[in-house]
């Protein structure tokens, strides 16, 4: 498998700032009022079409401001292949918008021909790493870009697993040559429904794998904490922030908010937070 | 051990039917997963099929998506094609039955989400007539914008959409019959509008291609009439090109 350690994505420095998840309710107020936030991050799904007004406010936000290109629809680590057709509108979408970042799961979507439309667990085998690791270097090549491969919430965990989630990861960068997305409420989550030590995560993924960071709200359900970015970051989770950017450098930081969507003023004042930290941990100005 | 693709499979399996048990699957919170995908999957319907929901309520709009699911789970990882084949679901699913018109109100509202991301081309005003001598205008072939669409229902579907653009409008009297019209975008706004029927005929008849004097006979009109629609379709926008058919 090569290993692709040549790749220049990035089309430009994407600052070590927070950046916010751009819903469509936050279009118009995004281009009017034009908060200082670091970047912007779309799901690359919702822009797929050829016209509409989301496709034209996403290009003139896209000229304020630095974009993240966020795919939750390929499901990459599904054993049935790559689906080709949703590649091919992920590269349409990454000629149109030129993202400076461009990522997506470490998960599976789609069996037998029916698509799930959700971020379906693996197990950490060596087959689940050979698997992954060989579809994203698949999409990588097609794409022509460096994806960024995100940790997902888990509610389940395969007796069979023989990897800790972290090693699944580095092994999955080492051979594809991608980078990571980390992102810390889903190690939170994952920790509370499985029991598992979050700061061990932090504390062994390789330093330099790391490139973007995510944080967001949870719900509980029971005994169940799922993750669905309908409320600010907790205190727990803004704590294992602070430890992940203190390992990982002063990494670009996103706050996602896509349920119970808040006004755009108080998602900037919840990017703010994490800008503060970012200076606290590293001397930046915020 | 299974192999990736053989979990997956039963996984698959296990999301669709909660009865279905497996050995190689978790033992517990499959119920997190196979909830998040019957929720996202609804929302997705629920964006694209408001007037439908809002008609029918909450509780059966619900059971309606389950049911479209079984015969016709997501093909794509990206969901807004998810009510694609909505409509035509319906018509098997209420044939026969009172609220077989729902088929159509989905019909117009699939229409409005395939308009919100239709480009909106150029388009030509009136005057652009005069470039052609009169006795070669009746073989003019119209290029009409790519987001128009043509739907004509057995039931008066367009007044239920436009009457139920409140919450709790009272129904509508089915018995006002079978209802034309057109939905298109203009200036991204998404218009669902009634047409007469001699109006949809002709519009329909340029729409596939017909020149301007094959679509005048084919929807019997006359000169007055001709006069009436040519500028309707032109002062709202909807003509994108002329040319001239060499036939």
């Amino acid at each position: 498998m090569t290993r692709l350690d040549t790749r220049g994505v990035p089309r430009g420095p994407i600052p070590a700032r927070a950046g916010i998840g751009l819903r469509s309710v936050h279009h118009d107020a995004l281009l009017t009022d034009r908060p200082a936030v670091g970047f912007i991050e779309a799901h690359t799904e919702n822009y797929f079409h050829e016209g509409g007004a989301a496709v034209r406010a996403l290009l003139r936000a896209r000229a304020n401001y630095p974009l993240s290109l966020h795919g939750v629809g390929l499901g990459l680590g599904s054993a049935d292949g790559v689906d080709r057709e949703h590649l091919q509108r992920v590269k349409n979408a990454i000629a149109r918008f030129e993202p400076v970042l461009v990522s997506e799961h470490a998960c599976w979507g789609h069996a037998g021909g029916e698509h799930f439309n959700d971020l379906l667990p693996l197990p950490y085998t060596e087959e689940a790493v050979e698997v992954l690791a060989r579809q994203v270097v698949e999409a990588q090549d097609f794409l022509g870009v460096q994806l960024l491969i995100e940790n997902v919430s888990a509610y389940v965990a395969f007796e069979y697993s023989r990897l800790r989630e972290w090693e699944f990861l580095s092994a999955v960068a080492a051979r594809s040559g991608c980078a990571l997305l980390l992102d810390v409420n889903n190690i939170y989550v994952s920790a509370q429904n499985l029991g598992l030590d979050p700061l061990e995560f932090i504390d062994s993924l390789p330093v330099e794998s790391v490139r973007e960071i995510h944080v967001a709200g949870h719900a509980r359900n029971g005994a169940v904490l799922i993750d669905d970015h309908g409320s600010q970051v907790c205190e727990p989770v803004w704590d294992l922030y602070r430890r992940a950017i203190a390992r990982f450098g002063a990494v670009p930081t996103l706050v996602e908010w896509d349920n119970n969507i808040p006004s755009l003023d108080t998602l900037v004042a919840e990017a703010r937070r994490a800008e503060l930290i970012l200076g606290e941990v590293h001397g930046l100005a915020a | 051990m299974a192999s990736l693709r053989e979990m997956q499979r039963s996984f698959a399996a296990a999301l669709r039917d909660p009865a279905v048990t497996c050995p190689v699957l978790p033992p517990a919170n499959l119920a997190v997963y196979r909830n998040n995908g019957t929720i996202t999957f609804r929302e997705a319907l629920e964006q694209t099929f408001p007037v439908l929901r809002r008609r029918v309520g909450d509780d059966y709009f619900r059971q309606l998506s389950v049911h479209y699911r079984q015969s016709f789970p997501s093909r794509s990882g990206d969901l807004h094609w998810a009510g694609r084949d909505f409509a035509g679901f319906l018509d098997d699913y209420l044939a026969g039955g009172e609220y077989h018109w729902l088929a159509d109100l989905a019909r117009i509202e699939w229409a409005r989400a395939e308009c919100s991301i239709s480009r909106e081309l150029p388009s030509l005003g009136v005057d652009s007539l005069t470039g052609y001598p009169s006795e070669a205008l009746e073989r003019l072939v119209f290029g009409l914008q790519p987001s128009l669409h043509l739907l004509a229902s057995a039931y008066p579907v367009y007044t239920v959409w436009l009457t139920n653009q409140v919450q709790n409008a009272p129904p509508v009297d089915q018995s006002l019959g079978s209802e034309k019209g057109m939905i298109r975008i203009r200036h991204d706004f998404i218009d669902v509008r009634k047409l007469d029927p001699a109006a949809f005929s002709f519009i329909s008849a340029l729409s596939s291609g017909c020149t301007l004097g094959d679509a005048m006979t084919a929807a019997s009109l006359d000169a007055r009439a001709l006069t009436t629609i040519l500028a309707f379709l032109f002062s709202e926008g909807i003509v994108s090109s002329l040319t001239l058919s060499s036939k």
